[in-house]
């Protein structure tokens, strides 16, 4: 398992893709910008990229020809993608915070990058791991379907989310007025939106061996 | 002990069957597994890896069977696809970085040997391998990791005729010392009458035959007769040529009737596997 884990991260994941979070981390620092798009670029440029690379590169029968079972292949696999999502929500987050010093008197129109804000954003990409990953084992090579439709999910959540914000008073209040703040609300936002990111990846992950088991190469 | 066992494997596609084949590889010996393009060479190696699934049949590899033991087995199996590339633009050194750690006999002299000998250069990327460096490096990574069984896919298939003898050469190397065995496909017939000491002959998913080489051919008979000769032994032919002169025609040696003053000679592979294929265009 470990071994697939560092074949994927040495052979399977471009170095391009290690300094990209650093990169879109960077848009945090755009005042008062729709910060969702800061982990979304994940979804639209590393997710495709990488998926293409594993398809050019036959990875699918260099992988099969190894003595691992199609179970460790899934869950390596799996495991880089929540390598890469971490890095980039853990860089955007750094960012956020220096955001937040640069400009601390902002009047947000979109979310304020706040605790609350990161459990929304793993709660957006908890969806598109759902889609994507249970989507691309059913042939372990086609991508394309598979990335539109997820990012189309994560976009109508962050869509809705902040349409939200704007539309509710509640909402507001927490994500960018006065209880924007409030680390007693926020944390708790954020630990619930880890756990639903944990809890929809693993059943992406379920789903996805089950698929793979039948996928003939 | 058999080094392969395959039993009564069938697999159905919407467009193709590949319908009870079985053979047996003994160890230490070279199986060569021939048939025309799309006669089921890939199909029946891909089920040897497990890389397809079974509709029924089974497989064993060194006794043990596959789909009960399949992690167990690779680590003992050595494959390569003649035609297909993986990570061509890593160099050699960073791919076997990767690929050694998956396997717990992994030899690293045995590997600087073998790349010694087949003169690679582990700072050269696969890109810029030839066809048969690249066959040689999959030998090279198969070896190290101490693989007991390769499964070779038209490893010779785009070698000019220099590489390919010399591919031969270290084939029957290999099997000397009665540990490796190697099944390898090909449609080069020449190949096999150099270094094959089993043949399958696999025609439409089926298997025509399978037998050690020189039985293999003794099977069957050429014959070469005169037009008028042709009635006598028309139904007993597998499948004939017609000219001028007379005929040609491919017979099981058992039903040659040789009071029949029909000239006789044994074919060689690769008129056994044209005659088939024209059986096919008589009967299909």
């Amino acid at each position: 398992m470990v071994n697939l884990v560092m074949k994927e991260l040495k052979l399977g994941v471009s170095p391009f893709f290690y300094v990209l979070p650093f990169l879109t981390g960077a848009l945090m620092l755009i005042p008062g910008w729709l910060y969702f798009l800061v982990t979304l670029y994940f979804c639209f440029i590393t997710i495709p990229n990488m998926f293409a690379g594993y398809k050019t590169q036959n990875d699918l029968i260099f992988t099969s020809m190894m003595p691992v079972t199609k179970r460790d292949i899934v869950k390596a696999r799996i495991s880089v993608i929540v390598i890469l999502e971490l890095m980039h929500i853990v860089v955007a987050m750094l960012y956020g915070i220096i955001s937040l010093r640069l400009y601390p008197n902002l009047i947000y129109y979109f979310f304020k990058p706040s605790w609350g804000f990161w459990g929304l954003s793993f709660i957006m990409l908890a969806l598109f791991n759902l889609v994507f990953i249970s989507m691309y084992y059913k042939t372990a090579y086609k991508y394309g379907a598979a990335t539109v439709i997820a990012i189309t999910v994560a976009m109508l959540f962050a869509g809705g989310a902040e349409w939200l914000g704007i539309q509710n008073s509640v909402v507001f209040d927490i994500f960018k007025g006065a209880e924007s703040g409030n680390l007693a609300l926020h944390l708790p936002i954020l630990i619930i939106g880890i756990a639903i990111f944990a809890l929809l990846t693993i059943i992406a992950y379920y789903i996805a061996i089950k698929r793979f088991q039948k996928v003939e190469l | 002990m058999l080094a392969l066992d395959v039993r009564n494997i069938s697999k159905n596609y919407a467009h193709f069957q590949l319908k009870d084949v079985s053979f047996q590889l003994e160890k230490g010996y070279i199986m060569g597994f021939i048939g025309a393009n799309g006669a089921g060479k890939t199909t029946a190696i891909k089920t040897i890896l497990n890389l397809i699934h079974l509709d029924s049949g089974e497989i064993y590899i060194l006794g043990k069977e596959l789909l009960k033991h399949e992690v167990e087995l690779k680590q003992e199996i050595g494959s390569a696809f003649g035609d297909i590339d993986f990570y061509s633009r890593c160099k050699i050194k960073a791919l076997t970085n990767v690929i050694k750690k998956f396997y717990r006999n992994w030899d690293d002299e045995a590997y600087y040997n073998y790349l010694k000998r087949f003169n690679l250069n582990e700072n050269k990327k696969i890109a810029e391998l030839s066809t048969g460096m690249k066959v040689k490096y999959r030998l090279a990574i198969a070896l190290s990791h101490g693989a007991k069984l390769l499964i070779l896919d038209e490893p010779t298939s785009g070698l000019d005729p220099v590489a390919r003898d010399n591919l031969l050469n270290i084939f029957q190397e290999l099997v000397q010392d009665g540990d490796v065995s190697i099944l390898f496909s090909t449609h080069i017939t020449s190949d096999l009458e150099k270094c094959a000491d089993y043949i399958t002959y696999i025609h439409n998913g089926q298997i025509v035959n399978s037998a050690e080489k020189e039985e293999f051919i003794d099977n069957y008979r050429l014959l070469n007769g005169k037009e008028s000769q042709f009635p006598l032994i028309q139904h007993q032919l597998i499948a004939y040529k017609k000219n001028s002169f007379g005929f040609t025609g491919l017979i099981h040696t058992r039903d040659f009737d040789s009071s029949l003053q029909i000239k006789a000679s044994v074919p060689s592979l690769e008129e056994i596997m044209i005659y088939f294929a024209k059986k096919e265009d008589l009967h299909g």
